[in-house]
């Protein structure tokens, strides 16, 4: 379990609760006479996310000095490999996906996307990926869009 | 009009041909995400909501919200028959509600009796499904006629309830899951007030007027973020699938099971009528409580019939007993209840008292159909266990893209725009970091799907009270609701100041 985290997203809950907060109060109140409007219910989450945020920090803070005993007699915890270099190839290939969605079409980007995403994940069989990738892609198309009438961008717009 | 008219009226609806393909459709994907370790019932039903959505795009909106609900519950049980799979053969549980059934259904299988484990696990469930629905059938008319009296102060509290009790038994730390509830509500509040008019947290963003959608929020935490922590972790699983030698148990493991599977049934339906209380612990419950009962308890853990048969019952049992508070109160009481309740919302069905009067088909033929697909399961899942063994080999490789690029075409075919892509992408990492440092996400989920409720209906008891916020505690089943939350959320932080341990209900 990681400290760092929950001392970071602690903080993070306060200042959203905070900025929750004073967006709040700027909402105009509403039109007739009621005495609840739109602003009372966001007003009351905010504080307590703040609140529940300063709890978790206490409680984040108590935990570390705990294990700071255990951890000097203890050996460290095992870590786990984190394949971090392939995660980031997916990602940054599903945004690049998601950008050009609407300008190339969805059958190319699809084709492109599943194609990166198979050899990244496992290099080699290249012929499979490229049929996989050509089946999932032109099938989604064809059955949403020719059969069902469904509306995706569908080639390049230029 | 009596309930079995009502009952035989839902038949009729299920029987149409178009539903039972989808039911067809339903259990066997459910079977096959309950198989696959890695996607789990709720991202399961996340993701094929969208898909549904278009396969029923013909359809009157009435009929094509019945039969896409008929196909994402069948997914929902489904997905409980299939989890016991991995458990038996791989001592890999596919969900965390067949987590104990590694305990003695590996052992089985090591002793080459994965076909009897196999087979009493999908005859146990198919039971308890039974006993669920029958439960259903019975308390729907009475709970529903109670839940109609209920006034705006009476649902707040009650819907304050159900938060309170999901939030309670999520993950270890009852402030994250509050924290997280918190957030699911504030999502919830983004966009144009329905009672208003007035817009809230836009920043004059157009997309953002009509709020944050729950289908991309709920696909991006829990399959993306179960997909991403595949491809991130990466878990060596080169566990040997066992044999299965014969599929039909022998007389002695059905005489063992007869009673583990009654037991089970009426403990897992009781515990998933319960809010916050899921498959999960209904089967840690009915392991533990067949042990108790059991005159050798020392044979648990070596290959007991009856610890695969009470639990694989129960997970069962309970799946069907949560469709109770969805359906009549409206108010789900877990995860994927949730889901299935925002699936519901999309067609502009409104799950609650009144759905059994003004949806009927919607109802009715949900009933009817579980009863249908139960039957399917048990008779797929005898023959075809081994088939669906397979499933468990499917590369990683292929599945993992694959799940991405299903996400991405479901959330796009419903929203056409790009910026529930991109949000789907951030609520991916967030749904990664927020599991694996035990941010519970179900609580959001189902805080962003009561949310807009909640709200009205505070704002509602309110008005009718002049402002006063005391017409909460005035009310006296209000009041009980409260209580009930209140203590709900205080008894397991005063329990582990005790030092006793408190069992909590994992991811479903």
């Amino acid at each position: 379990m990681s400290q760092t985290f929950d001392k970071i997203s602690s903080i993070a809950f306060f200042i959203i609760g905070i900025l929750f907060v004073t967006e709040a109060t700027q909402i105009s109140d509403s039109a007739y006479g009621s005495t609840v409007g739109p602003k009372t219910f966001p007003l009351g989450l905010g504080i307590v996310l703040i609140l529940l945020s300063l709890r978790l920090f206490y409680e984040t803070w108590k935990q570390a000095a705990k294990l700071k005993i255990v951890r000097n007699t203890e050996t460290p915890s095992k870590t786990t490999s984190i394949e971090l270099k392939k995660f980031l190839i997916l990602f940054i290939s599903a945004i690049a996906y998601v950008f050009f969605l609407e300008i190339v079409g969805y059958v190319i980007t699809t084709f492109i996307f599943l194609l990166i995403g198979f050899q990244t994940m496992e290099r080699g069989k290249i012929l499979s990926s490229i049929s996989i990738s050509v089946a999932f892609s032109v099938g989604i198309y064809y059955v949403f869009s020719v059969i069902l009438g469904g509306s995706l961008p569908s080639f390049p717009t230029f | 009009m009596t309930t079995l008219q009502f009952l035989a009226d839902g038949f009729t609806v299920a029987f149409q041909w178009q539903n039972l393909l989808f039911a067809f459709i339903g259990v066997i994907i459910g079977t096959a995400v309950g198989v696959l370790p890695g996607i789990g019932p709720m991202s399961g039903v996340a993701l094929l909501i969208p898909v549904t959505a278009t396969l029923t795009s013909g359809l009157p909106t009435e009929a094509a919200a019945a039969s896409s609900i008929i196909l994402l519950a069948g997914v929902y049980y489904g997905a409980m028959y299939g989890g016991s799979t991995t458990s038996i053969l791989l001592n890999t549980p596919g969900e965390s509600s067949s987590v104990v059934t590694t305990l003695d259904g590996y052992q089985m299988a090591k002793q080459g009796r994965a076909g009897s484990a196999l087979a009493i696990a999908a005859i146990g469930s198919f039971c308890a499904g039974i006993i669920a629905l029958l439960g259903l059938v019975l308390l729907a008319k009475p709970l529903s006629s109670i839940a109609l009296k209920f006034g705006p102060a009476e649902y707040f509290s009650l819907m304050l309830l159900g938060l309170a009790a999901v939030s309670g038994l999520a993950g270890r730390s009852i402030t994250k899951a509050l924290i997280m509830t918190v957030l699911g509500l504030m999502i919830g509040t983004i966009g144009i007030d329905a009672v208003s008019g007035i817009e809230r947290f836009t920043f004059g963003q157009p997309t953002l007027f009509s709020g944050i959608e729950f289908l991309t929020i709920a696909v991006g935490l829990f399959a993306l973020g179960e997909v991403f922590k595949t491809i991130l972790e990466k878990d060596d699983d080169d566990g040997q699938i066992a044999k299965i030698n014969r599929v039909f148990p022998t007389k002695q493991d059905f005489k063992d099971s007869v009673v583990p599977i009654a037991r089970g049934s009426f403990l897992g339906f009781f515990i998933g009528v319960l809010p916050g209380a899921g498959a999960t612990l209904a089967s840690f419950f009915s392991y533990i409580t067949e042990k108790k009962f059991s005159k050798t308890p020392e044979k648990f853990g070596k290959g007991h019939i009856a610890g695969v048969a009470g639990p694989e019952s129960a997970n069962n049992a309970a799946s069907g007993g949560a469709m109770i508070p969805l359906l009549t109160l409206g108010i789900p009481g877990s995860g994927t209840t949730a889901i299935l309740m925002g699936a519901l919302v999309m067609y502009n069905i409104q799950p609650g008292p009144l759905l059994f009067d003004e949806h009927p088909e919607v109802a009715w033929g949900l009933i009817a159909s579980m009863f249908i697909g139960n039957l399917m399961l048990l008779i797929l899942n005898m023959p075809l266990v081994r088939v669906f063994a397979k499933v468990i080999e499917t590369p990683k490789k292929y599945l993992l893209p694959i799940i991405i690029a299903i996400s991405f075409f479901g959330v796009y075919a419903v929203q056409y725009t790009t910026f529930d892509l991109y949000l789907l992408l951030a609520c991916g990492i967030l749904g990664y970091l927020f599991a694996k440092n035990d941010y519970p996400v179900a609580p959001l989920v189902l805080a962003l799907v009561l949310g807009p409720m909640i709200e009205n209906n505070m704002r509602r008891a309110l008005t009718i009270s002049n402002g006063h916020f005391s017409i909460f505690v005035s009310k006296p089943l209000s009041l009980v609701f409260l209580i009930v939350a209140v203590s709900w959320l205080l008894i397991p932080i005063f329990m582990k100041m005790r030092g006793k341990n408190v069992i909590i209900n994992e991811e479903e």
